[in-house]
């Protein structure tokens, strides 16, 4: 049976999509919004840090699944690999109705005022493509405001002084400190520094007919027992649906994006749960697969009017592919630190994400989430052994002391950190599957070792007895769950793939919305501008739709 | 006559394809109703394990099929259900750590009632016989807080379905329905909830009575045979497993009693993740009752702690106050001498000088 | 009302009857009958071996050690789960580990003492077990894959096999089940 013509068709249920999805529905748009993976609950996994998608020593627990998908990550060399999902350095993002906002932390960070314009403070960056961004930081601000009272956030704002600008203060209060927390919040203030509760799309009160959190040990990696975390699937998704405007179709993969006779987009191919094709046409479409997998989507829709896929006229489509040099220190404290109150990341500082001598941007520092044992038995300072008595010893004696401090350290795009399609491999449905290739800069390193030092300082001053350093085992290839950059956002058709509403260059009616658009990545989680992200781009064109436009 | 001859033959065939049926049938019947666990149900080794743990429980005098019943007792279900372990057996599939499903649970809790009538009808006068309607449709509590996946941690723990596939929607707005109507009246707490009837344990037995010293002196205590199913691990975990709560109050460690019998109600009626006295469902004693368990007032199958104040108080109390006329429920929120948290000056004025002097004696004792 | 009891007696007696010869055939069946062994991949021999190399990862000190916490057993079962792509490196891991072990002691490994098996557990860590059949650095490699799935066992769930009745959780002074209440409704 055909399936009914659309308005739109948003394809990837996650952050971004999420929110394009509720803006078109609710303007009147008719939706399909489709998804590869199903519903993922909290049952499925519960609290099992084997399945947490964290650590996957077991599986994938929201997805994608090991048997149907893979990577090739090309290295320095040359030489290739295939890898799985469940695999270290697959730059997985989970494959389920809400994707990473399922199990993410759930930081709500707002990108500054500095982070859309990087190029002009600080000059350019030897190897790196670095730009500001098409638009400032006050273009995207009621995007934020909007996903911040759409989906919740907790937090207090004015405790941070280097928070830009806003019109409307956080919709719930911040939580509360852990103990953790509370003895790092003392020894910043020594050191000068300016900590604050990290702002989380977390219920620290019941907001929008969800409870407010309570606190469990496993938060990162794992679904929540009671919607407290705020994620697409239990906000704007279930809200778009409610319209009637708006249906998910889950576990659908769509491998094609169709171009007809006259070189305009049409409508896409997907592989429906029984793993049969289908086609599914409509007036606009907006991909929000991540980007990895847009930019994949994108270079293998390939026809006549867009010989090296759609968006790839200038070869900018994959290019330029950034996540996040995570990198901190930890310390061991002489007396417990550890209380149980999840989920355990609860302070953070922006002193060190700008303005520092010598490093361009930079990382905000937080205390991390609760790490369970399993995650545990593999943190060690170096010299300490692996297995044995004393591994046991360290095990049971630290386990409640040692606290970690760290940030996600904003890596200076690069035109050869790339997506790719793969020459040969495919996937379970016969589609090339994405190759990831290139190699963090010799800036990111530098940026790494100071906000690592930075880190160190922190534990010391709070009381550790002992600590060390995780800068970075190498450069390697880029991206992880934050992985953004690929189909850059600019006004110039030649060096960036979309407009600055997310409009692909070369197409009316084919736009992006998620991290892709990212110019740069923020020394921040990108969750809550990927979210506004979606909110420009889907109230973009809501907007014109209402206006008549119908992007032909 | 030829029809009527082939009538004859079709028919003594089939008489005695169904004689041999029958009597091949009865006889595996009552075999299987008559020997050793061993030699019937254990010789499928997926049920091993648990055909071991019986024989050292304490209801190890009874039979596999006093409380599961035969293939035959619960109709087409379980008939279906014992064909497809073979059928999963020669296919090789994972047959490991079977369990029970909800519907057996209860159906093996209506063999409990057998037995334990008294305890069954405590049960269900007290506080745990809810069903699934009282729990998933009570328009009070869902129109305050919405329903969610840890609801079944302490409701319908042998449901294998997720909340959202029980009771819709998951939303403050009602009106609520469950998707199955069949569950309306089901249990919503069974008996396995707290027992594991296979717990290790000995059948009740007579103290000797040949040393009367013996008989009620040294007699030595069980392992409490208490359990908290835990839904996650789908495992039973006996009470002296379980953690014990540390509770504050106001920074100030309160005393919890040691009773392992308590860490079970624990796991349920639980304070907040930083474990502060009286927050969220938390009612461990305070004040006077300090350190006392739940078990010291509240009956274990009934809750009922009515009349409990009398294990311990006189009626009427030295000081003339009749603790049988006070308030001292905690349902009610106007209550000032709730049993759980009251203190010394609650009922006696700060200065008193009759309680002075009776704290007095209490001290020099 | 005299029918059935005529059919129910014959019924009856038939039933006994075959019942008894059913009994006595299916007893006999059942006296012959193999114990089945309760692992799912491994050999008895295997299990000897990684009980004694899972045991040295995390030993029994205060509290359990990998052994009795049933590490080979989790690894046994995740084997034939999420884990099969690892089968073939057990199987010939355990034999080689075995074959070092005679080399170098003139002995099985489960049979070393606990000193020499550290030793040679030493080597293998640091690379350094010179003369033997493994192929370079396959050894380092399949004690590191060892070390992992002993963690996982004895860190993780008890439900995947191993951590037996919590004792890691207990050991590390961790609340399981936590111990965490709801969100009441006033």
């Amino acid at each position: 049976m055909k399936n009914k013509h659309v308005n739109a068709i948003v394809i990837g249920a996650g952050a971004g999509g999420g929110a394009v999805a509720k803006e078109l529905s609710f303007a009147g748009l008719s939706v399909v919004l489709f998804e590869r993976g199903g519903w993922a609950k909290y049952d499925d996994v519960y609290d099992d840090e084997l399945h947490s998608q964290r650590i996957r020593a077991l599986g994938q627990a929201y997805g994608p699944d090991d048997a149907r998908h893979c990577r090739v990550i090309e290295n320095k060399d040359g030489s290739t690999k295939i890898i799985r999902p469940s695999d270290g350095g697959f730059s997985e993002v989970a494959a389920c109705v809400g994707s990473g906002t399922v199990s993410y932390g759930a930081m709500a960070w707002r990108f500054m005022e500095e982070d859309f314009k990087l190029k002009s403070i600080y000059g350019a960056v030897e190897g790196s493509s670095l730009s500001d961004w098409p638009i400032s930081y006050s273009d995207l601000e009621p995007c934020y405001e909007k996903a911040e009272w759409e989906m919740g956030v907790s937090g207090d704002e004015t405790q941070n002084p280097f928070s830009p600008p806003r019109n409307k203060p956080l919709p719930m209060p911040p939580f509360s400190h852990n103990k953790e927390a509370l003895i790092l919040k003392d020894a910043a203030l020594r050191l000068g520094w300016h900590p604050f509760p990290i702002p989380m799309l977390r219920n620290s009160v019941p907001y929008d007919n969800r409870p407010a959190c309570y606190r469990m040990r496993t938060c990162v990696g794992f679904a929540c027992p009671v919607n407290a975390k705020a994620g697409s699937h239990n906000t704007v998704i279930p809200k778009a649906i409610e319209t009637g405007n708006c249906e998910l179709r889950i576990n659908s993969l769509v491998s094609e994006i169709l171009v007809n006779d006259n070189g305009k987009i049409y409508g896409v191919n997907y592989f429906d749960a029984d793993n049969k094709q289908q086609t599914q046409s409509a007036d606009v479409l907006i991909v929000s697969a991540s980007a990895i997998e847009t930019a994949r989507l994108l270079l293998n829709s390939k026809s006549k009017f867009f010989p090296n896929g759609i968006g790839n006229g200038n070869d900018w489509v994959g290019r330029n592919l950034q996540g996040h040099l995570y990198t901190g220190a930890y310390g061991i404290f002489k007396d417990e630190i550890y209380d149980d109150f999840g989920p355990g990341a609860s302070i953070a500082l922006c002193d060190f994400n700008h303005h520092n001598e010598g490093i361009v941007g930079g990382a905000l520092l937080a205390n991390e989430f609760i790490r369970m044992p399993y995650q545990f038995s593999e943190i060690r300072p170096k010299g300490e052994p692996y297995w044995g008595l004393k591994h046991k010893e360290f095990q049971r004696n630290n386990f409640k002391k040692v606290a970690r401090v760290m940030g996600p350290l904003q890596e200076m795009p690069n035109f050869n950190s790339r997506v790719t399609v793969d020459p040969s491999v495919k996937d379970f449905w016969g589609i090339p599957v994405a190759r990831l290739s290139g190699e963090r800069l010799d800036a990111d390193m530098k940026g790494a070792n100071f906000i690592a030092e930075k880190a160190e300082k922190w534990l010391l001053e709070a009381g550790a007895e002992f600590t060390w350093q995780t800068a970075s085992k190498g450069k390697g290839v880029s991206g992880g769950a934050h992985q953004a950059g690929t189909c850059r956002m600019g006004n110039d058709p030649k060096k960036s793939v979309t407009d600055p509403f997310g409009r692909v260059h070369e197409t009316p009616n084919l736009f992006v919305a998620d991290g892709g658009l990212n110019v740069t990545n923020g020394g921040f989680n990108p969750a809550l501008t990927i979210i506004a992200l979606g909110y420009r781009v889907g109230g973009y064109i809501a907007n014109e739709w209402a206006k008549g436009n119908r992007f032909k | 006559m030829n029809i009527n001859s082939r009538y004859k033959t079709i028919s003594l065939i089939l008489s005695i394809i169904l004689l041999f049926g029958l009597v091949g049938f009865g006889s595996f019947y009552t075999y299987w109703n008559s020997a050793s666990p061993y030699k019937t149900c254990a010789s499928c080794h997926e049920i091993e394990l648990r055909v071991e743990s019986h024989a050292h429980s304490s209801h190890q005098n009874l039979t596999c099929k006093d409380c599961h019943g035969t293939a035959l007792s619960n109709g087409f279900h379980s008939l279906k259900e014992k064909g497809m372990m073979v059928v999963n057996h020669v296919r090789k599939v994972n047959t490991e750590n079977i369990r029970m499903n909800e519907e057996q649970i209860l159906d093996v809790m209506n063999n409990c009632e057998r037995c334990h009538t008294n305890e069954f009808a405590k049960w269900k006068l007290g506080g745990h016989s809810m069903t699934y309607s009282h729990v998933f449709l009570n328009e009070k509590h869902n129109t305050t807080e919405q329903i969610n996946f840890d609801c079944l941690r302490c409701h319908g723990m042998f449901n294998s379905k997720s909340v959202d596939e029980i009771v819709e929607p998951l939303k403050n707005k009602g009106p609520w329905k469950l998707k199955d109507k069949e569950l309306m009246h089901r249990s919503a707490i069974p008996c396995m909830a707290c027992h594991q009837i296979h717990q290790e344990g000995k059948p009740v037995s007579q103290p000797d009575y040949s040393n009367p010293q013996e008989a009620f002196y040294k007699r030595k205590a069980e392992k409490p045979s208490l359990t908290f199913f835990h839904r996650h691990e789908k495992i039973n975990i006996n009470v002296v497993d379980l953690p014990k709560l540390k509770l504050t109050d106001n920074n100030r460690e309160v005393a919890v009693s040691d009773d392992p019998i308590m860490r079970n109600c624990i796991q349920c009626h639980a304070p907040n993740a930083a474990h502060q006295a009286g927050t969220s469902d938390d009612r461990t004693p305070r004040g006077v009752h300090e350190g006392l368990s739940c078990m010291a007032c509240h009956e274990p199958h009934s809750n009922d702690a009515r009349n409990s104040c009398k294990k311990c108080h006189p009626p009427m109390s030295n000081c003339k106050l009749d603790v049988t006329q006070m308030n001292t429920t905690f349902k009610d929120k106007n209550s000032k001498n709730d049993i759980h948290f009251v203190s010394c000056t609650d009922c006696h004025k700060a200065n008193d000088p009759k309680l002075k002097q009776k704290m007095m004696k209490i001290t020099r004792i | 009302m005299d029918v059935k009891n005529k059919i129910s007696r014959r019924k009856f007696l038939s039933l006994s009857l075959v019942g008894i010869g059913g009994i006595s055939l299916l007893s006999l069946g059942a006296l012959n009958k193999k114990p089945i062994s309760k692992w799912r991949f491994f050999t008895e021999n295997e299990v000897l071996i990684l009980d004694a190399l899972v045991e040295q990862i995390i030993p029994t000190d205060e509290s359990m050690g990998a052994r009795d916490a049933g590490a080979t057993n989790f690894i046994d079962k995740q084997l034939m789960g999420p884990y099969q792509q690892f089968q073939k490196d057990y199987r010939d891991g355990l034999k080689l580990l075995q074959q070092s072990s005679m080399e170098k002691f003139n002995s099985k490994f489960e049979e070393l003492n606990w000193e020499n098996q550290t030793i040679l557990l030493k080597l293998i860590d640091k690379d350094e077990l010179k003369h033997s059949h493994w192929e370079k650095g396959a050894d380092k490699k399949f004690f590191s894959m060892v070390i992992r799935h002993t963690m996982q066992s004895f860190y993780g769930s008890p439900k995947h096999g191993g951590n037996k009745n919590n004792v890691s959780y207990k050991m590390l002074k961790l609340d399981t089940p936590i111990i965490i209440g709801q969100n009441r409704y006033k």
